[in-house]
């Protein structure tokens, strides 16, 4: 053990020491929170204009809404129920963007439908719930209390309005939770790839250039490559360690030191309330409306997912690592070994696939076997892991993981078997023969 | 004492040592000979623990060669490298650390073969900056920093030029009187000759000749003699009457010759005086023993099939 971790803080160095190893830890972060602030600003995407009918049958409204008329909403009421699939169909409601429903029970569930053909953008959203909520108010006063406006905004429940695309009523295409969980495996992948192409690498150049047979003098072959496969598990894992601490700290910095407007409700309303206005309003979780930043600063339970992101990250690196190290092995020299990376590679590829599968079918017989093939079970664990799990489907995404381990044993030791043989084998041509000649030694 | 009893080692269907006994004694020069492909690299991967006897047994001290042996063996193969990306200083205290030393007695080790080699100034370069002299000697002080009681070298001449031969070569002697077995596989029979107390030869996989240097010389002796003398060619021919034949003359001075001559019937440096001193004025008489290089052709020769 002592000799492989020797070996394994060698090759760690060996990574450190290289240039473009020490540049990427900082870039990396950099890059990611460049995508992250993509990510948000396109959060705020959507049209700008909108002509919206107000399905009023009770005549709650009377006809009237905001003060003044606006360039980006023109409201029109009518004064009957607008069936849902009849709004979306009918030519007579073809020149409408957006439906309000305010059936009876408004007034006492607080909880109002809008429909959109085009998905509004933040602004107008946050526009439209100010007006309809502002309306509201009034509607409420005239006709419960005799408060002023400021006396009852204190103790009044604040108004949802739920925003739903004409075509997904029921808002089944919310994937962002499950896009972070497929990031999260390609990630993974990413990261797997680069540091078992290292392994391989590494293999490589020590046979080239014959120091194996000094090293195996002093080491057993197992320990050497042992010490190879966590020395590059550390510095993958030291590389996203400080990607995951920067990009943690960076997303502070974001919020609150280096684009707080992006946050702020002036922003996300292009409104001028003050936060007492806001808290009033029940617009407190502003930021919730912008579906990336709500999904990148709530949603995501980073203690839940973090933990299993490492787990599946461990499991899913070992049962790479083998064909990583076979592939080395089987090699005689580095261009051997560049051929030799592409069945890994069409795996890797794979896995990904694996994942987009997850998220276009996640119930069906592929997604099943992908859950539990022990290449693809670390990516498709990912998004379910973060979209959220029972208790009995967490039980099964161990047990794909104890499937992960134990295969992943299987294969390092038959790679063992082949790195013993095949580390002082040194310009030889690969054949298929010579394969399970050493696999049987 | 090392004592390698009764190891083969097969490759699929190819027997590269067979049934190999021998037995080397500690602080003595052991050279390790053969041609090309003999089994030899085969036998020293099997005293490093590299691998595996197919049958047979490595006993170190009486006890069975095991892991714990690792930190008394030193070895610098034939095929050596180093991590090329590596500092010096950093490569010498990875060799050493694996070898079971502690970091810190690692450099020390280290720095003392470095200022010993007269390159401690590299000491913070990295290897692929080195010339290539200074590099062999960098692997060299690899495979015996750890200051191993046994030393596995695996031609450590080639590639060096004259000079530092001589100080490879020195280095070599003064493990021996330090009381370190080395073992010394060579091509270069002339080394064996410098330095070598005993050697093995192997051909084919088998161990064809293991004796001292001096025995295997004198058991392929051929009866011959140098003799410097001055007088009469004719009186020396007659001298040797019918016991020998004369090789080659060479006249040196004035009535001053050296011949070379052969015994026809094992007769004796006594024998040689003898017949000559009475008819000559007799310099020298020096029996011609064969150098390893004829040994080893003889040897190799006699035991190919």
């Amino acid at each position: 053990m002592r000799n492989s971790l020797l070996i394994a803080f060698r090759e760690l160095k060996e990574r450190w020491d290289n240039r473009s190893f020490r540049a990427m830890l900082f870039l990396g972060p950099l890059l990611i929170l460049s995508l992250i602030y993509l990510v948000l600003e396109s959060g705020n995407q959507g049209v700008t204009s909108m002509k919206v009918l107000i399905a009023d049958p009770t005549n709650l409204f009377e006809n009237k809404i905001a003060s003044r008329p606006s360039e980006s909403v023109t409201y029109f009421f009518y004064d009957d129920y607008i069936e849902f699939e009849s709004f979306k169909n009918s030519p007579k409601f073809k020149e409408f963007d957006a439906l309000i429903e305010l059936n009876e029970k408004v007034l006492i569930n607080k909880k109002v439908f809008l429909f959109h053909r085009q998905e509004p953008n933040l602004q107008l959203k946050m526009k439209l719930k100010f007006e309809v909520e502002r309306r509201m108010e009034e509607v409420m006063i005239e006709q419960f209390t005799t408060l002023g406006v400021d006396d009852f905004r204190k103790i009044k429940q604040p108004l949802n309005i739920d925003f739903r695309n004409v075509d997904d009523p029921y808002n089944q295409a919310d994937q962002g939770i499950a896009w972070v969980g497929y990031s999260l495996g390609y990630l993974m992948i990413f990261f797997i790839a680069i540091f078992g192409t290292n392994i391989t690498k590494s293999i490589n150049r020590e046979k080239t250039n014959r120091i194996s047979e000094v090293i195996l003098a002093s080491v057993k072959a197992r320990e050497l490559m042992l010490g190879k496969i966590f020395g590059n598990l550390i510095a993958s894992f030291l590389q996203l360690f400080i990607w995951l601490l920067l990009v943690g700290i960076g997303l502070w910095l974001l919020q609150a030191v280096i684009i707080p407007e992006l946050f702020t409700p002036e922003h996300l309303t292009g409104v001028q309330v003050s936060d007492q206005q806001l808290k009033e309003l029940g617009m407190q979780t502003i930021s919730q409306e912008n579906n990336n930043l709500d999904l990148i600063y709530h949603r995501i339970n980073y203690l839940w997912v973090i933990p299993n992101f490492i787990l599946f990250f461990l499991g899913t690196y070992w049962i790479f690592a083998s064909f990583f190290t076979i592939m080395g092995a089987m090699s005689g020299d580095e261009s051997d070994g560049q051929q030799f990376l592409i069945p890994i590679w069409i795996l890797l590829t794979l896995t990904i696939f694996a994942g987009y599968n997850t998220l276009s079918y996640p119930e069906s017989d592929l997604t099943q076997f992908f859950s539990f093939f022990p290449w693809t079970s670390g990516m498709v664990s990912m998004i379910k892991i973060t979209v959220g799990v029972t208790v009995t489907e967490y039980l099964g995404i161990l047990f794909a993981w104890l499937i992960q381990v134990l295969v992943g044993t299987i294969f390092m030791l038959l790679a063992a078997r082949i790195f013993k043989h095949g580390i002082l084998s040194y310009s030889h041509r690969f054949s298929v023969k010579l394969f399970f000649d050493w696999l049987k030694k | 004492m090392i004592e390698v009893k009764g190891v083969s080692k097969f490759y699929s269907q190819k027997k590269a040592l067979d049934e190999v006994s021998l037995n080397i004694e500690a602080g003595r020069i052991f050279g390790l000979i053969g041609p090309n492909g003999a089994g030899k690299t085969t036998l020293i991967r099997i005293l490093n623990q590299i691998i595996e006897p197919s049958a047979g047994q490595v006993l170190i001290g009486g006890i069975l060669l095991n892991p714990l042996h690792v930190k008394a063996f030193g070895y610098l193969p034939e095929e050596r490298g180093l991590y090329r990306e590596m500092k010096v200083l950093d490569h010498l205290i990875f060799l050493a650390s694996i070898r079971g030393l502690y970091h810190q007695d690692a450099q020390k080790a280290a720095k003392h073969w470095l200022e010993k080699f007269e390159i401690m100034p590299w000491s913070k370069k990295r290897i692929d900056s080195l010339s290539k002299g200074m590099a062999q000697k960098i692997q060299f002080i690899g495979s015996i920093l750890h200051d191993p009681q046994v030393v596995i070298l695996d031609e450590p001449l080639s590639g060096f030029d004259p000079l530092n031969i001589q100080l490879i070569l020195n280095e070599i002697k003064a493990m021996k009187e330090g009381g370190k077995t080395i073992i010394f596989s060579t091509h270069n029979m002339n080394s064996v000759d410098e330095i070598c107390d005993e050697v093995g030869l192997i051909n084919h996989g088998k161990l064809v000749a293991h004796d001292k240097v001096s025995a295997l010389k004198t058991q392929h002796k051929t009866g011959a003699f140098k003799v410097r003398y001055k007088g009469n060619q004719i009186a020396f021919a007659n001298a040797l009457w019918t016991g020998f034949e004369l090789v080659s003359t060479e006249e040196i001075g004035d009535q001053w010759f050296q011949s070379v001559i052969r015994s026809r019937q094992g007769q004796t440096f006594n024998d040689v005086f003898s017949s000559l001193s009475p008819a000559l004025e007799l310099h020298l008489i020096e029996e011609q023993l064969p150098g390893m290089q004829d040994v080893f052709l003889k040897l190799v020769t006699d035991s190919t099939p």
